[in-house]
């Protein structure tokens, strides 16, 4: 594992959970959330973790960002805060 | 009271970070969590008691195989509650039809070709990751997830009367029960083989193999189980979402 | 030998990056929904298949049968990617199309076919 590597990773990663909060149209925050995931995967994968990366692969950003986003569409787009 | 919210999160978030320090380094042996009696022994002896490979795999399905049956009955209860929660009535007025033929030509052509090509790639490859868990990363829960995804896929490039040709809801949902239905009956012929709940060791005593093997293939059953289970659900809280709980339309 | 694939691979790679660099430039700067599709699905597909030939060559430097079989999957996933990314940047493009979010138009030929 190269640290540096690792040290982007986890500062993109906390960009995302804050834009995720912060965006107020929730299609590109169910977007950054599945970004989120796919970081966590790779840093899970970097690790060692591979199980763990798999299932957040799998999980996190493939299913859940269709469910989320299946969600948006039958609901606003917007949201209020 | 927005600051006030940040300023907490700033504190726990600094809090964290300086107890973060105490921690043991990263893949140091010594540390609590890797040299106590349990894990040393999982560590040492996992490969020759269950002829398992991949440790994580063994521990998850063997050893704590409790844990793991809840969370399937887990999943299995999240998808009920979906479905008690979102679905709706079905319009009677409006006959269902079987969509393959016409949706095929509604539906965007080149999406609908590459779809047809890659499904069945899809679903081959989350078998292989369901019968792998052995050797490689992967078991039930994400041989499951892809093969739920591969049935999305199907409804979201076609329309979602296709998947539902394919495998109706109450299909569906017979899955799920059956998956931890497999589960659980596992454990049960254990304990009526004279053994402990989900002692897969006693299985030698019906199929013909030595108990380590016995253990290895009680895993495989269990991992079948698990991804009947989180298929199914993963399929039936899509269409559920998707379409308001009307099992038609959808995106 | 070595040589030979170490070059191969390391030129491989940077064309990989440079038109992965293209593609977030054309992202960032062109004007509408439809030529950022075109940048953004072009480059994507074309640097993806480099940057992974580029390590497929890097594993080939003892060919032992471990090796070959990363290899033979590295090139599933070239022609899984070769598939889906046209695939998706047109169903992006057809479903803004379907929105009615026709392209600008901004030539001459255009404007005098108006007049």
């Amino acid at each position: 594992m190269i640290w540096q590597f690792n040290l982007i990773i986890l500062g993109f990663l906390i960009m995302a959970a804050i834009m995720s909060l912060k965006v107020t149209d929730l299609l590109s925050a169910s977007m950054i959330f599945g970004i989120y995931s796919f970081l966590m995967c790779l840093l899970w994968a970097a690790m060692g973790a591979v199980d763990v990366a798999f299932t957040e692969a799998a999980v996190g950003a493939g299913a859940s960002t269709v469910f989320l986003v299946a969600t948006v569409y039958s609901t606003k787009r917007k949201s209020s805060d | 009271m927005r600051a006030l919210g940040t300023i907490a999160v700033i504190l726990t978030g600094a809090l964290l970070l300086y107890a973060s320090g105490d921690f043991p380094a990263w893949g140091e042996p010594y540390s609590p969590a890797n040299d106590s009696r349990v894990s040393r022994h999982y560590i040492l002896k996992s490969f020759e008691e269950t002829s398992v490979p991949n440790m994580v795999t063994a521990v998850l399905a063997d050893y704590r195989s409790y844990d793991t049956l809840f969370e399937t009955v887990v999943i299995f209860t999240a998808g009920i509650a979906i479905i008690s929660i979102l679905r709706g009535p079905v319009d009677k007025r409006v006959r269902l039809r079987r969509a393959s033929e016409k949706s095929l030509r509604q539906s965007n052509l080149i999406l609908a070709q590459t779809c047809r090509l890659l499904v069945p790639v899809i679903q081959m490859f989350a078998l292989y990751v369901i019968a792998h868990g052995h050797h490689s990363p992967g078991g039930g829960f994400q041989g499951g997830v892809i093969f739920g995804a591969s049935l999305i896929l199907v409804a979201l490039s076609f329309q979602l009367q296709t998947a539902l040709d394919r495998i109706s809801e109450k299909r569906a949902m017979i899955l799920a029960g059956i998956g931890v239905l497999i589960y659980s009956g596992i454990g049960l012929t254990c304990v009526l083989l004279g053994s402990n709940f989900l002692d897969y060791s006693v299985l030698s005593k019906v199929l013909p193999l030595s108990a380590i093997e016995a253990r290895s293939y009680g895993i495989l059953g269990v991992e079948t189980g698990v991804a009947f289970t989180v298929t199914a659900i993963m399929f039936a809280i899509y269409a559920n979402l998707s379409s308001h709980g009307r099992m038609k339309g959808g995106l | 030998m070595n040589m030979i694939l170490n070059i191969a691979c390391l030129g491989l790679l940077t064309i990989g990056i440079i038109i992965f660099f293209g593609a977030a430039i054309g992202v960032l700067r062109f004007p509408d929904f439809y030529s950022r599709m075109h940048a953004a699905g072009l480059c994507d597909t074309m640097s993806t298949i480099c940057l992974l030939m580029g390590l497929a060559l890097y594993q080939m430097h003892d060919l032992s049968l471990p090796n070959l079989l990363v290899v033979g999957k590295i090139f599933f996933i070239v022609a899984f990617i070769s598939l889906t990314g046209p695939t998706s940047t047109h169903a992006l493009i057809h479903a803004g199309y379907q929105r009615r979010n026709r392209p600008p138009i901004r030539d001459s030929k255009a404007k005098e076919g108006s007049e």
